[in-house]
């Protein structure tokens, strides 16, 4: 999936993920599509909840990969509407 | 530098029934999942931590908004204790309350910890007989210990399993074996696993040993109880009651006469609903049976030990989910509508009175007899959220 800005949250653990998007969101144009990675499994709820708050946003996809080191990530595809 | 209160020290205070606040920083969504309960002076609040991010800047974000919305809710004299999931939201919220001039903990590992937390407490202390209360708080599931002359046994072990194993140890007592009052659908029972584990047999009543929904045999390896059995322990003598009716190989233990651990069948408010085997139409006039004949026959100065309770509000001062059946027939709203009605009455009772069937019971089953096996996230989900193995009315 494509995005314009890519917030990179692994290591982190709650809220940190939530608050590098919020900044992230803060900054970027309407119609931009923010890709967050996180290792924190806590995110998947974390971003549902955030989205269900947030109504100048849309979560567009979540999914579950290895990185390179063979880690599970979470990916998060947010739109800024 | 930030105040912390550890669930231990947390659950005293809701028990003691001290006025106190929390604040909940999860989203609504888990908020209404599962919160922490207590009695009439427990406040909690969701604020849900990612409604206070404007900035982004955590720190300037939650001041302000302790700044515009604290002032006329909360007073600067009272307690404030925060939660979160993992603790570290709460311990930055709890930080910054601190600066704003409020009393502020943190509840040390966030609602992780506090499912996690198990409680315990003496119900009796002898050189004839001990007995231990052993509560999941979160999930409102209780077991207990039993230990007489350095032998003990547990009755409806939780599945985590050093708990029991490590207290026994500490007692200078020996398990010699675990009992089950019936096969749980709630959550995942620790018997097989203590039984695998220190090589002890492990008894529950083989009508329970064939999923009620599968029909399927269990591979658990068990042995069988049935009525009239007793048991020795030291100076205890464990009675064996068949008492059908929330699970067709539901007893209850009668100890010395005088403690009857129940299981799921008498609760301290309410009794067990008849229906998570998925035949509550079939089941309710057995449960009514068994219940009239096991509170018309035993004394009224029998003691109760259920399995489980709802809400702290059920404990006694010494923190116990006990009573006396004496007075359970007058204060626990099914007993005594079983006790006026009769128990045709009570079997229309007991079917309009059904919660929820949360759809992981029937898996749980599964998992507890065996047919299938599941790791500890899985196990995790299964068992999310509080008991609802009682009837609904204590639930309003």
């Amino acid at each position: 999936m494509n995005y314009d800005i890519l917030v990179d949250a692994r290591g982190l653990s709650c809220p940190l993920p939530i608050v590098r998007t919020k900044q992230e969101l803060n900054k970027a144009p309407s119609g931009k599509i923010i890709k967050v990675i996180a290792t924190d499994k806590g995110s998947i709820k974390d971003f549902q909840g955030f989205a269900n708050l947030d109504k100048n946003i849309e979560l567009l996809k979540q999914e579950t990969e290895k990185d390179e080191n063979g880690q599970e990530v979470y990916i998060h595809y947010i739109l800024k509407k | 530098m930030v105040n912390m209160i550890s669930p231990k020290e947390m659950y005293e205070k809701i028990l003691k029934d001290e006025k106190t606040i929390i604040i909940d920083l999860r989203s609504p969504e888990k908020f209404n999942t599962q919160r922490i309960e207590g009695k009439e002076n427990l406040s909690v609040f969701n604020i849900y931590y990612a409604e206070m991010l404007n900035t982004g800047e955590i720190d300037k974000d939650m001041l302000d908004y302790i700044k515009n919305n604290f002032s006329n809710k909360f007073s600067k004299e009272q307690e404030i204790y925060t939660v979160c999931d993992v603790g570290e939201t709460a311990k930055i919220f709890a930080k910054n309350l601190v600066e704003s001039g409020y009393k502020a903990y943190c509840i040390e590992g966030g609602m992780k910890n506090w499912y996690r937390f198990y409680d315990y407490r003496p119900v009796v202390e002898s050189p004839e007989i001990s007995i231990y209360q052993i509560s999941r708080v979160s999930r409102g599931d209780l077991s207990w210990v039993i230990i007489s002359e350095g032998q003990a046994t547990i009755i409806d072990p939780l599945r985590h399993v050093d708990e029991y194993i490590n207290f026994v140890k500490e007692k200078n007592a020996e398990i010699k074996f675990v009992l089950d009052t019936h096969i749980h659908a709630d959550h995942i029972s620790g018997g097989s696993e203590i039984s695998r584990r220190l090589n002890v047999p492990y008894y529950f009543h083989p009508y329970d040993g064939i999923h009620p929904v599968d029909v399927l045999f269990g591979k658990v390896q068990y042995n069988y109880l049935k009525d009239g059995d007793v048991f020795k322990l030291g100076k205890a003598d464990i009675k064996v009651i068949h008492a059908p009716g929330h699970t067709l190989g539901q007893v209850v233990f009668l100890v010395n006469d005088k403690y009857l651990f129940t299981g799921d069948s008498i609760f301290i408010q309410s009794v067990a609903r008849p229906d998570l085997g998925g035949k509550g139409d079939t089941w309710a006039p057995i449960h009514a049976e068994t219940l009239y004949k096991l509170i018309t026959t035993l004394p009224d100065s029998t003691l109760i030990l259920p399995a489980h309770f709802s809400k702290p509000i059920e404990a006694n001062e010494k923190g116990l989910y006990v009573e006396e059946l004496g007075k359970l027939k007058v204060t626990n709203e099914a007993l005594a509508y079983l006790l006026q009605k009769g128990k045709d009455e009570f079997v229309k009772y007991l079917l309009s009175s059904l919660p929820h069937f949360p759809k992981e019971y029937v898996e749980i089953k599964r998992v507890n007899i065996e047919l299938i096996e599941v790791d500890e996230q899985r196990a995790e989900e299964l068992e999310t959220g509080k008991n609802i193995c009682a009837l609904s009315q204590v639930y309003a």
